[in-house]
């Protein structure tokens, strides 16, 4: 491991899900202006936390014209991420590249996830990469929801999959990316479905429907997930469809979008309990990021 | 008539088994509509969705939908077989928001009994579903006979029924009611 690079950002060890990655997020800025960030603290990252550091990476080029470096990663990270294509965009600078021959293997990790996949903000492009995303997932599936394994769990994944990757197409106006992944922690099997994007967000995108009336960030988001809203046509169902689905498998759904989030507990609700979770006034962040989790 | 959508699909390289995206939709669309040129005027068109796991709700926005729309200009009637669970559920959420927001019904009929305990897919009330259940049973009735199963008045009996025979999930034949 090579020591600090001046003028690092170094990361906390905040990778762990949506809540504690807010931590980094709010770093943003200081990771932007340094150019670099040192993850040797880091000892585990989740899918949704991945994938938002990929975006936060893409930022950073398109604002710069140049790689975020990546410095000290540990090497079972550096493993971890390169067999999730974390590096195949070439999006990063990584100071210590892994050797082939210390890659992790793809036979035998593949039955559990889905590597990060770009959603192009095409649509003829988009339903290519959707579909085969959905085939590779039916194959997967197995593995991917061992603990939940029932063949209509996976038809509403399908379902899930398929709405949220086309609303990347049709009101991000951004490409996004999507990755899968049954991970352990602590005794908890959790499987994370992680769909985002850094495009106009949800708050802009409804710039476009002045009849939709909402206080906060956080109420658009519910209203959207609640009601059969749409920024583009008269009505829509995606969002709706994913919150039905969600709750029947009584998972957990955190969406957010710009400086706002909701979470949606609904592996803990009960007839009298709350179940919906609004955050406001949280550090900006491009676009709308999406996780859903089932525990086990 | 009955329509293998699978088969369409395939001739549309299509992947199976899942149907998804509006594009998807579309393709299957046009190619349905082709194969409706041979229906005749107040035709069952069977749609088979044999080997189908899952219908998106754009894809059931482009397809089902539509076909229903076209149902009303063009005089046939649209029943559904094979539908999977999921399905049944997505084209639900979709009947219910079209619904909603068009201030305009729409519903289907379908062949085999779904999860809901219904021959039919929509936002309809119990005393339609009793009407529909009737003449799945007995095929063929008046005003009169629904009258007299549902115990409502015959003029409120009639005003359900025509709203049914309205979104096509009943035909209206020789002044009776038959299913579809």
């Amino acid at each position: 491991m090579s020591g600090s690079v001046n003028n690092s950002v170094l990361l906390p060890d905040r990778f762990r899900d949506p809540y504690t990655f807010e931590n980094v997020i709010s770093m943003q800025d200081d990771i932007l202006k340094s150019g670099c960030a040192d993850m040797s603290r880091i000892e585990f990252i989740e899918p949704y936390s991945m994938v938002s550091l990929l975006l936060m990476g893409r930022t950073y080029l398109r604002l710069k014209g140049e790689k975020l470096k990546l410095v000290n990663i540990p090497m079972h990270l550096n493993q971890y991420l390169h067999r999730m294509d974390f590096f195949t965009e070439g999006i990063f600078n990584v100071a210590e590249p892994v050797e082939h021959n210390l890659m992790l293997k793809r036979s035998v990790a593949s039955k559990r996830l889905i590597e990060i996949t770009g959603i192009p903000n095409k649509e003829r492009q988009s339903v290519n990469v959707i579909s085969s995303v959905i085939a590779l997932f039916r194959k997967r599936a197995p593995g991917i929801l061992k603990f939940w394994m029932d063949e209509s769990v996976v038809d509403y994944f399908v379902t899930v999959i398929s709405e949220l990757c086309q609303n990347i197409f049709e009101h991000s106006l951004d490409t996004g990316y999507l990755a899968i992944q049954t991970y352990k922690s602590g005794n908890e099997n959790i499987a994370r479905l992680v769909i985002s994007d850094s495009g106009i967000g949800m708050m802009k995108s409804f710039g476009s429907r002045p009849d939709v009336v909402y206080g906060s960030g956080a109420e658009l988001i519910e209203m959207a997930l609640t009601q059969p809203l749409s920024s583009k046509r008269e009505f829509g169902y995606g969002l709706c469809q994913v919150n039905t689905i969600v709750e029947r498998l009584k998972g957990t759904l955190f969406i957010r979008s710009e400086n706002s989030s909701l979470t949606a507990l609904y592996n803990k609700k009960d007839k009298s309990g709350k179940h919906l979770f609004h955050r406001n006034g949280l550090a900006h962040f491009d676009g709308t990021q999406i996780s859903i989790s089932l525990s086990a | 008539m009955i329509i293998d959508v699978a088969k369409i699909a395939k001739s549309c390289k299509i992947k199976l088994p899942d149907l998804i995206t509006r594009p998807v939709g579309r393709s299957l669309y046009a190619a349905v509509k082709g194969k409706l040129e041979y229906a005749g005027t107040g035709e069952t068109v069977v749609l088979d969705f044999e080997g189908i796991k899952v219908i998106d709700s754009s894809c059931i926005d482009e397809l089902i939908v539509r076909l229903i729309q076209d149902s009303f200009s063009r005089d046939f009637y649209i029943k559904l077989r094979n539908v999977s669970p999921i399905s049944e559920i997505n084209i639900d959420s979709v009947f219910s928001s079209y619904s909603n927001y068009r201030d305009r019904r729409i519903a289907v009929v379908r062949e085999e009994l779904g999860r809901n305990n219904k021959f039919y897919i929509g936002p309809l009330s119990e005393a339609e579903r009793d009407v529909i259940d009737y003449l799945r049973l007995n095929h063929r009735a008046s005003v009169n006979d629904l009258s007299i199963f549902s115990g409502m008045e015959k003029e409120t009996a009639s005003t359900l029924i025509n709203g049914l025979s309205s979104i096509r999930v009943i035909k209206m034949e020789d002044g009776d009611f038959i299913s579809i």
